[in-house]
């Protein structure tokens, strides 16, 4: 197996072995998977000049430097690799006026560039004995961790409190009803959100406690959703397994090409701030994982359309095998037509496609005292309606809807990149 | 200890910078249009040069921003003459950098955050009298560079900060004596309800009397015996120690409704310790007084009170009168602020305001639970109540507590 991984073609202790700053950026590139895209903070790499001991060290000291540029065409944590850890929460304006409101953007945009590029938003250890420390502190030292913070504007943003109304992208609207849904109010809708992914649960945990603290008096907390073991995959990542133990998104978007199509939004949101910008869609999925855990293996195949262990389409041999929808075994489909994979292949819905970038998680029980975990699914679209177009088909006829319920539902406009420091998001609504 | 604030001070003041940076930072101020005077007068202003005088106040610019890739506090001006000092302050692009102060030694004398870039620019004045002050901004590059104020003193300068904090703490130990004074009077008839085993009686003073002991909980939790033997709940009373105090009085008579003799030796223990907080409380008074950082630690004290022990109805856990209690600390805790609210809007006037806005965003929501015919005054908190309302109260109590939490640094002498 070793041998088909390029990674592991080179010996560890080689690549990492230069332990200055350069190799450590390297490094840093190569995990990324895309090159261009990672750089790593200065003060950190130079922390990097003492040889860390083992291979497991400077593993993590590679994480810990790995960051990604917060001002550009794009907001990062979109494109950028999927980190191994999400913090999602979405946000209610306590606030009544426009002037608090541009406030905490402001604010925000200042500290989401200090915390992506690893320094705390404000003093940690007071010098005066009476300060209130200024950041809470426990991400202190921790590095970036490939930290990214993506903003997020609900429907509601833009209704008549703040004056926004024509600010509102054409056709946003919260998501319609869809089957196969249970929301569950609490989990649902948000003014504002806040995506925060890193290597490192703290530190992305650290990132929104601090946004939170610093708005407390204007925003308040409506749902937050942690998730762990990345369920989707960027590019050049292995295809990660969902808590049903399936590979979820082999055929994720990945390439310029595809962003361009299906994820960045341009002039049809008729709104300049959503240029570069996409859409959010948050819908927490809880999976009933106890019946699940007792359907056959052929069941589970055959709702998903996959191998299990492989990832193989039932057309094919191997994970990256194209699904072949017109195959058939002994007169019947290979892939059933009301399979996971089926009904969301870009082939039978007219090309559409989105960008997948969800995590699993775990809430400990449900009320009835049931496993309460399953899919924090999060996408990226040019469009609301790509995804909705696809759940519509899925609620109706997927035969994983036994097996899950969708409780959590939110839509977000992202707006485009800041382009550089001095900048915020929603400067416009202001002027 | 070396603090930050002093190994910045050692570093040499720059006069390029300065010199480089002045015009920018004035354009930024006339494009603010938030100070309410003119800019500087001095365009050409730079190191060694006062601020010149312009609408009764010398005016100094100051421009946060990146400097060589560091965030920096960049001063057009670093004197002035003795007098009123407007000192206006933008961020270009420093993300690093969201609050400047003026400081004497480690005393804030003014200041104003929320110096975020691309909003607008902010002013605070203030008088001062000749002599060294710090123009303090947490997190750039050198966090603190000196500023010279030439001249001697001046009529109602910075000394008009500790006049008012000192009436302000003078005037909270005599809110304190009041609510100590009908606190005393209040357990009294407490126990004469309960020695007269009229347990109707007993339940309407008891709910009566907590308020005043809520108010200033902060003070009678800084003696350390007291707090214990009067307000223990029964969570927190150790294995084989005695239980006494308001709470298990509360148990007596709101769970088994009944007066033991037990009972009677609870109502006797609360007067003879209340009349011990009215000693400590008095000989306090007289001794050194309060500090401003106490009433401030105070008040944001009582909200923590509030959210660790009321919002989750811990505290009267038999009575339910947890909302009276709480309205009660927030009393308190508002009364505290108000106190020192003269010498606070001198030295923010910002905050002052916002937490004056919060208080009274609290108070209406709280006027909501009143209900007259309850005991106390206010709606029972029943399990019922907590599930529908404990958490718009936690989000509350927090907005109002950030801000709070703040005041104790800025009134805090050194």
């Amino acid at each position: 197996m070793s041998d088909e991984q390029p990674a592991d073609s080179l010996s560890r202790r080689r690549f990492f072995g230069g332990a200055g700053s350069v190799a450590v950026a390297g490094a840093g590139g190569l995990i990324a998977g895309t090159g261009g895209a990672a750089v790593v903070g200065g003060a950190l790499a130079d922390e990097q000049a003492t040889d860390p001991a083992t291979d497991v060290e400077r593993l993590q000291a590679t994480s810990a430097t790995l960051s990604y540029p917060y001002y550009g065409a794009h907001q990062s944590g979109i494109d950028t690799p999927p980190q191994d850890h999400l913090v999602f929460t979405a946000f209610d304006l306590s606030a009544t006026t426009a002037t608090e409101l541009q406030l905490v953007l402001a604010k925000w945009s200042a500290a989401m560039a200090q915390m992506t590029a690893g320094r705390p938003v404000g003093k940690v250890e007071p010098t005066r004995e009476h300060g209130i420390p200024v950041d809470t502190g426990e991400a202190f030292d921790m590095g970036t961790q490939g930290l990214t913070l993506t903003l997020g504007y609900g429907p509601s943003l833009f209704d008549d409190r703040f004056g926004l109304a024509k600010f509102k992208p054409k056709d946003f609207a919260d998501l319609p009803a869809m089957a196969g849904e249970a929301l569950d109010p609490a989990y649902t809708g948000g003014d504002l959100c806040i995506q925060a992914c890193a290597n490192d649960p703290q530190v992305a945990y650290h990132a929104v406690r601090n946004l939170a603290r610093m708005a407390r008096t204007s925003v308040k907390t409506r749902w937050t959703v942690l998730g762990f073991g990345r369920a989707s995959a960027g590019p050049h990542q292995k295809t990660p397994r969902n808590l049903m133990g399936f590979k979820d998104g082999t055929r994720n978007v990945s390439g310029e090409a595809d962003f361009a199509e299906h994820v960045w939004a341009g002039d049809e949101a008729q709104q300049p701030w959503m240029n570069g910008g996409s859409y959010l869609v948050a819908r927490k999925i809880h999976m009933l994982i106890e019946t699940w855990d007792e359907d056959p293996i052929g069941d589970q195949q055959s709702i998903f359309g996959r191998t299990k262990q492989e990832g193989a389409p039932l057309s094919g041999q191997s994970e990256h095998d194209v699904p072949d929808f017109h195959a058939a075994v002994a007169g019947k489909p290979a892939i059933a037509p009301d399979s996971h994979i089926a009904l969301v292949a870009h082939e039978n819905n007219a090309g559409t496609k989105i960008l997948r970038r969800g995590y699993n998680f775990t809430d400990g029980l449900d009320s009835v005292g049931r496993l309460d975990a399953g899919l924090m699914f999060i996408s990226f679209q040019k469009n609301p309606e790509q995804f909705v177009s696809l759940q519509r088909k899925l609620g109706s006829s997927d035969r994983l809807n036994e097996y899950i319920r969708h409780v959590g539902s939110g839509v977000f406009a992202v707006p485009g990149g800041l382009p550089e420091s001095g900048s915020y998001y929603g400067k416009e609504f202001f002027a | 200890m070396p603090t930050s604030t002093s190994r910045a001070m050692s570093l040499p003041f720059v006069p390029g910078i300065v010199a480089g940076t002045a015009i920018l930072a004035l354009a930024l101020t006339a494009c603010g249009g938030a100070s309410s005077s003119g800019t500087a007068g001095g365009a050409t202003g730079s190191n060694g040069a006062a601020a010149s005088v312009s609408n009764g106040a010398a005016q100094v610019a100051i421009s946060v921003e990146k400097v060589d890739g560091e965030d920096q506090c960049v001063p057009n001006f670093s004197s002035a003459p003795a007098g009123p000092v407007t000192f206006t302050v933008s961020n270009k692009d420093s993300s690093g950098v969201s609050e400047v102060e003026l400081l004497s030694d480690k005393r804030i004398l003014g200041e104003r955050e929320n110096v975020i870039p691309g909003l607008k620019a902010v002013s605070f004045t203030v008088t001062l009298n000749g002599g060294s002050y710090q123009i303090y901004c947490p997190g750039a590059g050198t966090e603190s560079k000196p500023f010279t104020v030439t001249g001697g003193a001046t009529a109602g300068a910075a000394s008009s900060i500790t006049d008012q904090l000192k009436a302000g703490t003078e005037g909270y130990a005599k809110y304190v004596a009041g609510q100590v004074d009908s606190l005393v009077l209040a357990v009294a008839d407490l126990k004469t309800s309960v020695d007269a085993g009229d347990v109707a009686a007993s339940q309407k003073a008891y709910a009566a009397a907590r308020p005043f002991f809520e108010r200033i909980e902060p003070v009678a939790e800084s003696f350390p015996d007291l707090d214990p033997v009067l307000d223990l709940r029964v969570a927190d009373v150790e294995p084989g120690a005695t239980w006494t105090g308001f709470h298990p009085l509360e148990k007596d008579l709101f769970e088994s409704k009944a007066i033991t003799e037990g009972t009677k030796v609870l109502a006797a223990g609360i007067v003879t310790n209340v009349g011990t907080l009215k000693t400590l409380t008095d000989e306090l008074a007289a001794a050194d007084g309060y500090k401003p950082e106490e009433l401030a630690n105070g008040a944001s004290g009582l909200l923590e009170e509030i959210q660790s022990s009321k919002i989750t109805g811990e505290e009267e856990a038999y009575s339910n009168l947890d909302l009276v209690d709480f309205v009660a600390n927030i009393e308190g805790s508002q009364q505290a602020f108000e106190y020192l609210k003269p010498a606070l809007t001198q030295i923010d006037h910002a905050l002052t305001t916002q937490i004056s806005t919060q208080f009274d965003t609290v108070n209406k929501a709280l006027a909501t639970y009143v209900d007259p015919d309850a005991l106390g005054g206010y709606k029972p908190y029943t399990a019922e109540l907590k599930a529908s309302e404990a958490t718009a109260l936690t989000q509350l109590i927090q907005s109002l507590q950030a801000p709070l939490a703040k005041i104790a640094e800025k009134v805090a002498t050194v």
